[in-house]
């Protein structure tokens, strides 16, 4: 069955009409005809899975073939925004769905910045796109209605002139009436680690939905037209003033994220002996890269819409606006991490420079620089030369070959038509087999984080069952690496729903908090609040499910209990591991990655932790188990049926 | 007895913009220099009262069993804040 003939299957059984306030269409875009229709998503939907990632999930498991791939044009790229999304402080937030070029299993990828919000102010939740455009082709989505236009003046521009020129060409203001989802030179090459770009550096980063993008030859989704207030169910502002000071007011944010922003955890995880280095040999570095060796380059902080947190760091590293890569948005952690220890630099001024040219280029830079310090230590050790490489020499620190690295990878040139390959880089014939052996990556996807996740094992879990691969923004139990926390074991008890181990390195009960995590941030996904203020995360004191459900009433009148959203959370998750199972996943892909088995943690306090077969298997049976799966990791029977026939084709 | 303990710059309004205090009573623990510290910067143990405050002996972070943990003369402690990132 072709793409349209699934379309139109489920059109026939979407309504025609809102089923909540501020509910938004979803539109049905048909990139080769250039033909839109529009439904709203059922209401059993958004009751079992809210918005944005939740329902997203819907709309894959419908419309995927999974006898085609990844780039097929009748693989639909799927965009959706939160069901609190624009509306409630913080929840700036969107996904955007497929499936992975990268790692073959889904592609989930979430951004805050504008774009979600602006789609929502546009009246669209979600934007499902498929079919290929004739030509590259930019659409414009203003004031609701969709415009096609001809993008190719624009192909070969990367971030900051695409940015530019659409502004200069379309008249709107950044942040005020216009945002953007667009693709780099990366994408249009269909690099492997390319993200779309939401911002100046927001980014749907993992997975590979730039490729997904380019492949469908679209260039850019605009938004344009003024923002609006929503007609809601019941006064929801009131509320939103007590969220706003919850915010404000939690430790994390008032001393850390409005402050500094990520980079603050660096220090501790190096402090752990938790930092990935040198692609994980390592797990210390140099306190050069600190976060307050940034401070001196850090003009003032941004955030996203309604935002009151603003923890994203600006950076200015030259006055001299001739140098393009001198002042930008971030770093964040995860690119200090991945930029810094890993791939051997030992020096802030080089990090900060090569993030903005990652923002610019539209590259994941967990993926780019993952993919960048594997082949470093494949060249290391001899299992890769200067044969393969054209020549390069693949030395740790040298930040001026990287910064060529990055320009060749999105261009598919020479060496960089490998990098470009990311985690595929054995199956595509450029690696020989034993390079896997050193690739950091569960489910074809490299590791979101530098945190090395040998010491803490819940960490360790979190990392092997998260559905889109190895990514902490899953279900990280980050509050595992708090004492005061550890040290009170009624408080943890109460926190995740029951007893877990206060000792880090123990595999007891783990499972559980991975599983509560889980929960609460696929539920976040869907609401569209941020990671960084969604409660179990950075804190025990964020809003959580129960100021969603507070909200969720206020803004559509759906009375979904915290429990029920609980449940929510359970269900993406369950969605997420059919579709999973269609695409060949099973228990032996969660897992981890063959070093944290086989070798000890070098340094810290921590020196010789590494994870235990026979533990972690236990651990992960036990997680299958009070997640409702089966040893295969899939929903056990009574679920699986529960959940087909809500996601079936309706009478 | 010298302990020295360093603070990150959120905390340095307790310490009058000062980045260590440093402990010469006799101190055992990471209790007992807590409360060290608290009689030197007043309400300082209020504030560390908090989850998001972590605690490095000797470059060593402690993730558990901090308020026992020995501490011996010329220990450098830091308070470490720890939040996650993306």
């Amino acid at each position: 069955m072709s793409i349209r003939d699934r379309v139109a299957r489920l059109m026939a059984e979407l309504p025609a009409e809102p089923q909540f306030p501020t509910h938004g269409r979803t539109v049905f875009v048909d990139l080769a005809r250039q033909q839109t229709q529009s439904a709203y998503t059922p209401k059993r939907i958004v009751e079992s899975l809210l918005s944005g990632r939740g329902a997203n999930m819907f709309y894959l498991y419908r419309l995927l073939d999974e006898s085609l791939h990844p780039l097929h044009p009748d693989i639909p790229l799927i965009f959706g925004s939160g069901i609190l999304t624009g509306l409630v402080p913080s929840a700036a937030r969107g996904n955007c769905t497929s499936w992975s070029p990268e790692t073959g299993v889904i592609l989930d990828s979430n951004v805050g910045d504008y774009f979600p919000s602006f789609l929502r102010m546009n009246g669209i939740d979600h934007l499902v796109l498929y079919g290929q455009c004739a030509e590259w082709t930019l659409m414009v989505v203003r004031e609701g209605a969709i415009e096609f236009r001809d993008a190719r003046p624009y192909v070969g521009l990367d971030n900051i002139d695409m940015r530019a020129r659409i502004q200069a060409d379309l008249g709107g203001v950044w942040t005020r009436d216009m945002s953007m989802a667009n693709i780099t030179r990366a994408g249009e090459n269909l690099v492997l680690t390319a993200g779309i770009m939401g911002g100046p550096k927001a980014i749907y980063a993992r997975g590979g939905p730039g490729a997904k993008m380019g492949s469908l030859k679209l260039k850019a989704i605009v938004t344009l037209g003024a923002t609006k207030e929503f007609a809601t169910a019941m006064p929801y502002k009131p509320f939103n003033r007590q969220i706003a000071q919850k915010l404000l007011g939690t430790s994390v944010v008032k001393h850390a994220l409005s402050i500094t922003g990520t980079p603050f955890l660096y220090r501790p995880s190096r402090l752990l002996g938790a930092m990935g280095t040198k692609n994980n040999q390592e797990t210390t570095w140099t306190e050069a890269l600190d976060a307050d060796h940034i401070d001196r380059y850090r003009p003032g902080m941004e955030g996203c819409f309604r935002c009151p947190v603003n923890c994203r760091p600006l950076n200015e590293l030259t006055s001299d606006p001739a140098d393009k890569y001198g002042r930008g948005d971030g770093p964040e952690y995860v690119t200090l991490g991945k930029f810094g220890p890993n791939i051997g630099i030992d020096r802030i001024e080089p990090v900060i420079r090569l993030n903005n040219i990652c923002n610019d280029l539209g590259f994941d830079t967990a993926s780019m620089g993952s993919a960048i310090a594997w082949a470093m230590e494949l060249y290391q050790r001899g299992i890769i030369t200067t044969a393969h490489t054209g020549g390069l020499e693949l030395t740790w620190g040298d930040a001026e070959l990287v910064e060529r690295l990055l320009f060749m990878t999105a261009r598919r040139e020479g060496f960089g038509n490998v990098l470009a390959d990311s985690t595929r880089a054995v199956e595509q014939g450029h690696y020989p087999q034993e390079a896997l052996r050193y690739r950091m990556a569960v489910k074809g996807l490299m590791q979101s984080d530098p945190h090395d996740a040998r010491i803490l094992k819940a960490f360790a879990l979190g990392l092997a069952v998260a559905t889109r691969g190895m990514d902490h923004l899953r279900n990280r139990v980050t509050l595992e690496i708090n004492a005061k926390i550890n040290d009170d074991p009624a408080f943890k008890e109460r926190l995740y729903g029951g007893p877990v181990s206060a000792e880090p390195t123990s595999y007891v009960d783990k499972e559980r908090a991975v599983r509560a995590c889980e929960n609460i941030y696929a539920v976040g996904d869907s609401v569209g609040m941020c990671r960084f203020t969604t409660k179990l995360f950075n804190s025990p004191s964020l809003p959580g499910l129960e100021e969603f459900s507070g909200q969720i009433a206020n803004v559509t009148g759906l009375s979904i209990s915290p429990d029920a959203l609980d449940r929510i959370g359970l269900n993406v998750m369950g969605v997420e591991r059919l579709i999973n199972h269609r695409l060949g996943v099973r228990r032996k892909d969660d897992t981890l990655p063959e070093r944290w088995f086989d070798e000890p943690n070098p340094s810290g306090r921590y020196a010789g932790e590494k994870i235990d077969r026979a533990e972690f298997d236990a651990m992960l049976s036990r997680f299958y188990a009070i997640s409702n799966l089966t040893d295969e990791g899939v929903p056990i029977d009574a679920w699986r049926r529960e959940l087909e026939t809500t996601l079936a084709p309706t009478a | 007895m010298a302990v020295t303990v360093y603070l990150p710059a959120m905390l340095r309004l307790h310490s009058g913009g000062a980045d260590t205090l440093t402990i010469h009573t006799p101190v055992f623990t990471l209790a007992d220099v807590i409360a060290a510290l608290d009689r030197k910067a007043p309400g300082l143990a209020a504030e560390l009262d908090d989850s998001v405050f972590n605690y490095a002996v000797n470059d060593e972070m402690l993730l558990h069993g901090v308020q026992q943990h020995p501490v011996k003369d010329g220990d450098r402690i830091e308070i470490v804040p720890a939040i996650s990132g993306g």
